[in-house]
């Protein structure tokens, strides 16, 4: 490959660059930590997580049915839930929303020091999306609209409208969720105080708004995307609500409860589908794979600005294709089995849950152990004023947690070990949710044929996209 | 929209109210020693420096320790009395290190912010698509960039390279001491794009002009992730390779090289561009003890640091391996970041030079910066005295060449400023304010 590979490169940056005429001339691609990764002896590490994955699919066909519905069923009560807290709990989740958006206009305009963005991209959308896979569903809690919504039904003496839960669509969720990862990954400042503030605070309002008009819990099932994600990511949590309807917090074995889960429309496996589809995009469009692809020379990224036509069309791509790809192998696994059943996709898409959890973790973990430190600092001082509410003002951030050799190594041992985990957890479930679908072990081994490839390719690809070389 | 931005000091902000209090208390105390003083100035509202940082994008890394020398300059600045009296105040916006936000931040600080001057920018591509920006507003525009930009005469009357040298004056210098203790014999191995042809280039030239040759040169496609399949292309009879890769496979490149020679290997000199913000002593760079390398500033402190050079490390917090203190795999970008401190000191000598006010002597302030002629190594310069050209708005400076050996990089020969000289291409000042 030649310099003049990277023609269309320049032709946008020469436009962007307003009639400037000379190349940019820098040496700054840093070697990073992917460096260290490709030091280390990756390949064996796709391979065994590839044997692993389908190890774990063999073994199944040998593990009885009853072992399995041990798995689903073990579950120890260990409290009431406490829903009656639900509301002050909410209340204060809306306080500390208010303080965020305040100091996303007031504070500092810098996004490494403003506490909004670094509560929303690494407080919430990883640490808490972690803590939903890993403890269960913490968002009920402190969905930030619930107070709101409850106090002016209180108000005005409104009720709940009722509504038919079994044809809920995920249609609106879908639609907005689809804005929030092009926000996240393809819009140029999707950190930047000021304007993150109004997108947060417009979208709050929205909510709030469409909560009142259909009702808190049917927007919070089928629009708000936030409610909608943490909820299906909760169902693989530990502590579960349960089943029986008398108010019971339960210790379930992980991913048990999503073994339980009611099948998803198409909307819902759309949904579902979509997040690994955007996480694991994110990831290949830093891959030289991609950046070569669309004419840009990962040395010398050229910033978002310049990637937004191409990105989005691959990130739109791909939450078009899982859900295709995904309903296709079920279909064909059926077909190989010689059986069929109804919503059979909608519920082994479920199956997916454990992957998303592993990718989200895998994808965000090196940012996560920087930027959550980043947080806690900006949030004991969020408008920059010298104050030091939580004590960490003076704390200095400790970049080196995540750099060199052996941190690299002890990172890439830790989310290697997550995507394998995540992917037999998938087969796990998966094969459970065909248990219940097709009856008999043997059939539903062979239906799961198809699946079990696919997630075999996925840990193959979710391994690659860690340790192939990418920029930034 | 209002901000409250900060006043920057090392490891944390004050806001500006604070700011504010302190310099009221320090009116009050004006009796004691040792206080600051402010009361001078015609105004004591703030010098507002708008900093345009790479806080997010790909010059993240670069842009963490940016901002950490320009706190501890700042904070150096004020407590020596700020800019004619005046504290200085830094307003920091994140461009993503992306030339249209680039772009956009600079009007932002210019008009939203208010602020006296722009400042701060390191990747070259966002200078180039600032710097028109920069000039129609009529804002002062200081980069730290390195790159050939701001020198090839195609910026404008308001962009400056005052505190670093640019790759070309970097480059020419090199050449005199590789080919007199080196080798005469040279093969160039660089990434086949603007950057590695900017060596390519500017070395050529100048080991001819210092009696040695480049006998090869062999680009390596920017894509590339194993570089073996390259290496019999290196002529037998190489006594120095050339090597400036960068990126994520730098690592792989330096493996693979110690793997096809082994022990019996040419001498080596590269650049720390390369491996800036890496430890030298990573797995893998074992190959490289006992190669040379280009320092703009020394990553190690020296047996010879002047008191300069001891008191800015110790201001901006690295230690001894040029790791930020008390977190040694944090490893600094120092062979760059000098150059923010030393451009905030030229903005400081500058401003006081045209008896800075406000907006309104944003010309003053260009006038001011053209006629100074160079910079003697002190506190302020820390990296060493300099040449500055004020019809090219670009600075000329020592150069370092340091050898890897017992896991640091020693200097072992510092340029001096004439060999990075070369034919000026453009003349700023006869472009109308």
């Amino acid at each position: 490959m030649t310099a003049t590979t990277f023609s269309g490169r320049s032709f946008f940056l020469a436009s962007i660059a307003a009639g400037a005429t000379i190349i940019p001339r820098d040496a700054f691609a840093h070697a990073s930590e992917r460096g260290h990764v490709l030091l280390l002896p990756t390949g064996y590490y796709l391979l065994g997580g590839a044997c692993a994955v389908i190890a774990s699919f063999a073994i199944l066909f040998f593990i009885r049915p009853a072992a399995l519905e041990a798995y689903r069923a073990f579950r120890v009560p260990i409290a009431r839930s406490p829903e009656r807290l639900r509301f002050a709990t909410s209340a204060l989740s809306f306080c500390f929303f208010v303080l965020l958006v305040c100091a996303g206009f007031f504070g500092s305009p810098d996004p490494t020091h403003n506490p909004l963005p670094l509560t929303i991209w690494t407080l919430l959308w990883v640490g808490l999306l972690l803590a939903q896979g890993l403890i269960g569903n913490i968002w009920h809690w402190i969905d930030p609209w619930y107070a709101p919504c409850t106090t002016v039904n209180a108000l005005f003496s409104r009720s709940e409208p009722k509504f038919n839960k079994e044809a809920a669509s995920y249609l609106p969720a879908l639609i907005l969720f689809a804005g929030f990862v092009w926000f996240e990954l393809i819009y140029i400042a999707p950190e930047d105080p000021p304007r993150l503030a109004f997108v947060v605070l417009a979208y709050w309002l929205i909510t709030f708004v469409l909560a009142l008009i259909f009702g808190h819990e049917r927007w919070t099932r089928q629009g708000e995307f936030l409610t909608v994600f943490f909820t299906m990511i909760g169902r693989f949590g530990v502590l579960q609500p349960s089943t029986d309807g008398s108010g019971t917090i339960e210790l379930r074995l992980p991913g048990a409860a999503v073994a339980d889960a009611e099948p998803l429309p198409a909307s819902g496996i759309a949904f579902l589908l979509a997040n690994l589809a955007a996480v694991s995009f994110d990831g290949f469009s830093r891959t030289f794979v991609w950046l070569g692809s669309i004419g840009i020379n990962p040395l010398e990224f050229p910033g978002r600005s310049v990637v937004i036509v191409p990105n989005t069309i691959g990130l739109g791509g791909a939450m078009i294709a899982f859900p295709i790809v995904f309903a296709i192998l079920v279909r064909l696994g059926e077909s190989f089995a010689r059986t069929s059943a109804p919503r059979s996709v909608g519920l082994l898409a479920w199956s997916v849950v454990p992957i998303a959890l592993a990718y989200h973790f895998a994808h965000y973990l090196t940012a996560f152990l920087v930027d959550a430190q980043a947080a806690l600092i900006a949030l004991s001082d969020p408008f920059a004023r010298g104050w030091d509410l939580i004590g960490l003002s003076h704390r200095p951030l400790e970049a080196g947690i995540v750099m060199g050799h052996e941190a690299a190594w002890v990172l890439w041992n830790t989310i290697a070990a997550a995507i394998i985990a995540g992917h037999v957890l998938a087969v796990l479930i998966a094969h459970m949710l065909a248990l219940r679908l097709y009856g008999d072990a043997r059939t539903a081994t062979i239906s799961q044929l198809p699946l079990a490839m696919l997630m075999v390719g996925y840990t193959l690809l979710g391994l690659w996209l860690l340790s192939t070389p990418s920029a930034g | 929209m209002t901000k409250k931005s900060a006043l920057i000091l090392p490891s944390r902000s004050i806001s500006r109210r604070d700011a504010l209090k302190g310099i009221a208390a320090a009116g009050a105390l004006s009796v004691a020693p040792g206080f600051v003083r402010y009361a001078q100035a015609q105004s004591s509202a703030p010098i507002k420096i708008g900093f345009q940082a790479h806080k997010t994008g790909i010059g993240a890394a670069y842009g963490r320790w940016y901002e950490r020398t320009t706190a501890a300059a700042v904070k150096a600045i004020n407590a020596a009395g700020g800019i004619n009296g005046r504290p200085v105040e830094i307003i920091t916006e994140d461009d993503g290190t992306d030339p249209k936000r680039g772009a956009e931040v600079v009007a932002k600080l210019t008009n939203q912010h208010q602020c006296d001057i722009v400042y701060g920018t390191l990747f070259s591509h966002v200078v180039v698509a600032s710097a028109p920006v920069a000039g129609e507003l009529k804002v002062p525009y200081f980069v730290v960039s390195e790159g050939y930009h701001v020198a090839s005469g195609k910026m404008n009357r308001y962009c400056f390279q005052p505190g670093i040298t640019d790759v070309r004056s970097q480059v020419t210098a090199m050449a005199p001491w590789v080919s007199g203790n080196l080798g005469k014999k040279v093969t160039m191995i660089y990434p086949d794009y603007a950057f590695g042809h900017d060596h390519r280039d500017y070395f050529a030239p100048a080991i001819k002009a210092a009696g040695g040759e480049v006998i090869a040169q062999i680009p390596i496609p920017p894509t590339e992730s194993s570089f073996t399949k390259y290496f019999p292309q290196i002529p037998a009879e190489t006594e120095v390779l050339y090597h400036v890769m960068v990126g994520p496979a730098v690592l792989t490149f330096v493996k693979e090289l110690g793997e096809f020679y082994g022990s019996n290997k040419p001498q080596l000199f590269g650049f720390i561009d390369s491996l800036e913000a890496v430890d030298i002593n990573s797995p893998g760079l074992e190959f490289l003890d006992g190669s040379h390398f280009w320092e703009g500033s020394p990553r190690y402190a020296q047996a010879n640091d002047s008191e300069a050079m001891k008191a800015y490390r110790a201001a901006v917090g690295i230690d001894e391996n040029g790791a930020a203190d008390g977190d040694p795999k944090d490893v600094s970008t120092a062979a760059h970041m000098f150059g923010c401190w030393e451009t905030l000191y030229v903005i400081k000598q500058a401003m006081e030079a045209a008896g800075y006010q406000g907006p309104a002597d944003r010309a003053k302030l260009v006038e001011a910066t053209e006629a100074i002629q160079g910079f003697d190594e002190g506190p302020e310069h820390p990296q060493g005295d300099k040449v500055f050209d004020g019809k090219l708005h670009q600075v000329y400076g020592h150069q370092n060449i340091s050898k890897l050996e017992g896991g640091k990089l020693n200097v072992v020969h510092r340029t001096e400023i004439k060999d990075g000289m070369y034919e000026a291409e453009g003349d700023y000042t006869q472009q109308a304010l």
